[in-house]
């Protein structure tokens, strides 16, 4: 076994503390007459990991469950961190204290999140000679301390780090006196596993992108090729290893995926109570047929809704309901509808709830509910004001030819847009404030916003009495699915290193600027977005902007880099038709109506969108985080 | 029973094959059908789950759209009713021939490139043959107004 691998052990002991076959049989010698039987137990083993894994739902961390993990019982302790090139610290590598001559090991250990590392020495004897010849760990036994001592260093995907003990600090040990060692920094290796990551997340953005394959079924392919290498690649190659089951469970967010399947349920509730067509008669009935006085009015509409709901779902709901209203007032319904859904897009940047993309930075960056509205909210009110006049100017035409308005058509209209379901409304009201006053003073109770979501779509289902088995179809689990597995791939190019070195590119353009560093993410992601799709996106960002965060002067506690990410992966949306999901399906209804939005008119009357909006939103982040100070804590 | 199937989806380039349709209604004193037919395919890539409650919303929106149609029938005189379907287009238009046992279909046939249209030329054309083969209605074809 190379030096590189000696983690593997640990990887071994892992899968048999928590109850599956005997590691040998499929992490043994590599013999080749057993490669089949190896294969068949793999797959055995993956389906038992994922029921065992779905079944404890938080997997515990490698470092957490490791047997080779120390308490530090003995009085004699070494200690050091373990850090990346990046200065991230370096979680999960195996640390070992060894004779230097014979590199035999005495104790191990593995790093913790923070990069720490504890080695707590046996009981030692003041001999010189030999070196222990019993058991690695066993801290009651008393042994001869040899006379070189060195800390070996090594995890996957970087190379191996050692540290020689000075004789003073061997000369300690011996004293019973604790060692803190030097700061080590292990290097990157950039072998196949990284290679194969890269491709893997590259190959599911362009599925993505492209649409040959559906989100959920590119993300799904991804991590299934991730793990199939990582098991069946490691047979053969041991620098195929990306990670194993256990591995990218830890980079699964569990608060996202369970926060926006209580949305989901939610939503569903209040979809069908037919408030979205009532909002929108309202807002036809208020503005007296006066189209430019309509439009503001639906925009607003849509953007409140988008901040408490998902973009997609708003829009499902409003473009049917618009496209009657426009053409009972005789006019292009594309004036109301393109405005309508480039609010939503940049309304739903407001607050945490409002977009998947904000859920995955609140959740990333630990920002509350609160702070995206105390934050976000006035710049993406200057932004919504710029959107208004730009839409009033870029559909001023189609506005004006306006012609008489059918009194049949009218008088369906008023048919139709009524709420079907006053008690669900009420009841969905009481319930959504109380979710509103939670997820604003949660954070004081450390409540997570997954855990008052899943409160609120709970206390629906019990008041409302609906279907449950209705209810829980209502929830979008392909999406939910695409969440976890997309987690899986962007988590094995953080495991590679390739995250880290996007990192340290943006880091070495930025410098210590953070003016620059606001300006660079808000754009790039702004831009980015309108031919990425900006889930995947945010996600594979987000750990670039964690780094930049703990780096940058003055970019840490306020977390305004996390704001210019949302900024920049929720108002790209309106650069393109495939710039956000909200936008394909309102195109698609649109063109069942016989409307159908070109990708050039989107981008005609979308990009300029994009360019106000994003201006006017960084114009208030610099305003609120660099001249005026703003919060010190996010 | 027979009459006329008028197949639209709204919007400007539906009007050539409404008035094509209300022409013929008064030249053969048939009676009219608009038909509409609400085709979700587009979510199974964003949003399947929501299919049920957009689906609803999507029949109002025919309504609307066939009363529009209806309207500018009743302006000529003639009383036209309108039809609202779920599900593929191609199949609801012969299902729907088939139950009013129907004279004529009219289509809208698409100009230029053809790309927004809910048929191709090519694909209009091996539609219309399917339609007379499956249920012997006349297929009469309205240009549709370029874009």
């Amino acid at each position: 076994m190379s030096r590189r691998f000696r983690w593997i052990p640990i990887l071994r002991s892992e899968i048999a503390l928590r109850g599956l076959p005997n590691p040998r049989l499929w992490l043994g010698s590599g013999s080749r007459g057993r490669a089949k039987s190896y294969l068949l137990i793999l797959i055995v083993c993956a389906f038992i990991g994922i029921g065992i894994a779905f079944g404890i739902g938080f997997a515990p961390t490698l470092s957490q469950a490791s047997p080779h993990t120390q308490e530090p019982t003995s009085s004699s302790l070494i200690t050091g961190r373990v850090y990346d090139q990046q200065g991230q610290p370096v979680e999960g590598a195996l640390v070992t204290l060894r004779d230097a001559h014979q590199a035999k090991p005495i104790v191990q250990s593995t790093t913790q999140s923070d990069g720490r590392y504890t080695l707590s020495l046996p009981e030692l004897s003041s001999s010189s000679a030999g070196s222990a010849g019993s058991e690695i760990g066993t801290s009651s036994l008393v042994r001869p301390l040899p006379s070189a001592l060195e800390v070996h260093i090594e995890r996957a995907h970087f190379e191996d780090g050692d540290i020689v003990l000075k004789t003073a600090d061997v000369r300690d040990l011996l004293a019973g006196q604790s060692v803190v060692l030097p700061d080590v920094i292990l290097l990157r290796h950039i072998g196949p596993a990284f290679w194969i990551a890269t491709l893997v997340l590259l190959a599911v953005l362009i599925f993505i992108a492209t649409g040959a394959l559906h989100n959920t079924l590119a993300a799904l392919v991804g991590m299934v090729v991730i793990l199939s290498v990582s098991y069946l690649g490691l047979a053969f190659h041991k620098d195929l290893f990306i990670f194993d089951f256990y591995g990218a469970l830890r980079y699964v967010d569990w608060n996202v995926v369970l926060l926006v399947m209580g949305m989901m349920i939610v939503i569903a509730v209040v979809e069908r109570t037919g408030v979205f067509q009532w909002l929108a008669f309202m807002a036809y009935r208020v503005s007296g047929g006066r189209t430019w006085l309509l439009l503001p009015i639906l925009m607003l509409v849509t953007g409140i809704a988008s901040a408490f709901l998902d973009n997609v779902t708003t829009m499902l709901l409003m473009t049917p309901i618009t496209v009657q209203i426009a053409l009972a007032l005789g006019i292009d319904p594309l004036a109301l509808l393109v405005p309508e859904v480039m609010a939503s897009n940049v309304v739903g940047v407001s607050t945490l709830v409002g977009t998947p993309t904000n859920i995955l930075i609140g959740s990333y960056g630990d920002i509350s509910f609160g702070a995206f509205l105390r934050n976000l909210t006035p710049g993406v009110a200057l932004a919504f004001i710029g959107l208004t006049i730009y839409s009033e100017f870029a559909y001023r035409r189609e506005l004006r030819a306006v012609s008489t308005a059918s009194p049949l058509l009218l008088e369906k209209l008023a048919q139709q847009a009524r709420i079907t379901e006053p008690e669900h409304l009420k009841k969905a009201g009481v319930v959504g404030l109380g979710m509103l006053i939670l997820f604003i003073f949660g954070e004081r109770l450390h409540l997570p916003p997954s855990v008052t979501a899943l409160l609120g779509a709970t206390a629906l289902l019990l008041w409302i009495r609906l279907d449950i088995e209705e209810m829980i179809e209502a929830v979008d689990w392909t999406t939910l699915v695409f969440f976890i597995a997309l987690f899986v791939v962007i988590g094995a190019v953080q495991e590679v290193g390739l995250i880290s070195m996007i990192a340290g590119l943006v880091r070495r353009l930025v410098g210590n600027h953070l003016l620059l560093a606001m300006l660079v993410i808000t754009w790039l992601t702004a831009v980015l977005s309108t031919v990425i799709a900006n889930i995947p996106l945010t996600a594979a960002m987000l750990p670039v902007i964690g780094y930049l965060a703990t780096m940058v002067p003055g970019a840490g506690n306020n977390k305004v880099l996390f704001y210019c990410l949302s900024i920049g992966s929720g108002m790209g949306g309106n650069g393109s038709l495939i710039g956000a999901s909200a936008n394909m399906v309102t195109a698609g209804i649109a063109e069942r109506a016989g409307y159908p939005i070109t990708y050039a008119h989107f981008f005609r009357k979308g990009f300029p969108a994009l360019l106000i909006t994003v201006a006017l939103a960084m114009l208030w982040l610099l305003l609120h985080f660099m001249l005026l100070g703003g919060p010190a804590a996010g | 029973m027979s009459g006329i199937v008028c197949a639209i989806r709204g919007g400007p380039k539906s009007q050539p094959t409404i008035t094509q349709a209300i022409t013929l209604a008064q030249e053969t004193g048939l009676p009219l059908y608009f038909l509409y037919v609400v085709n979700l395919d587009f979510l199974s890539h964003t949003s399947h789950s929501r299919i049920h409650t957009i689906s609803e919303e999507m029949h109002h929106m025919g309504e609307f759209i066939l009363l529009a149609a209806q309207s500018a029938a009743a302006a000529q005189g003639i009383s036209a009713q309108g039809v609202v379907r779920h599900g593929n287009v191609a199949d609801e238009i012969i299902s729907l021939c088939r139950d009013l046992d129907a004279d004529y279909v009219v289509l809208g046939r698409p100009r230029g490139r053809g790309e927004e249209s809910v048929f191709g030329q090519n694909l209009l054309k091996r539609f219309s043959q399917r339609i007379e083969q499956e249920t012997q209605t006349q297929i009469v074809l309205a240009e549709e107004v370029s874009t």
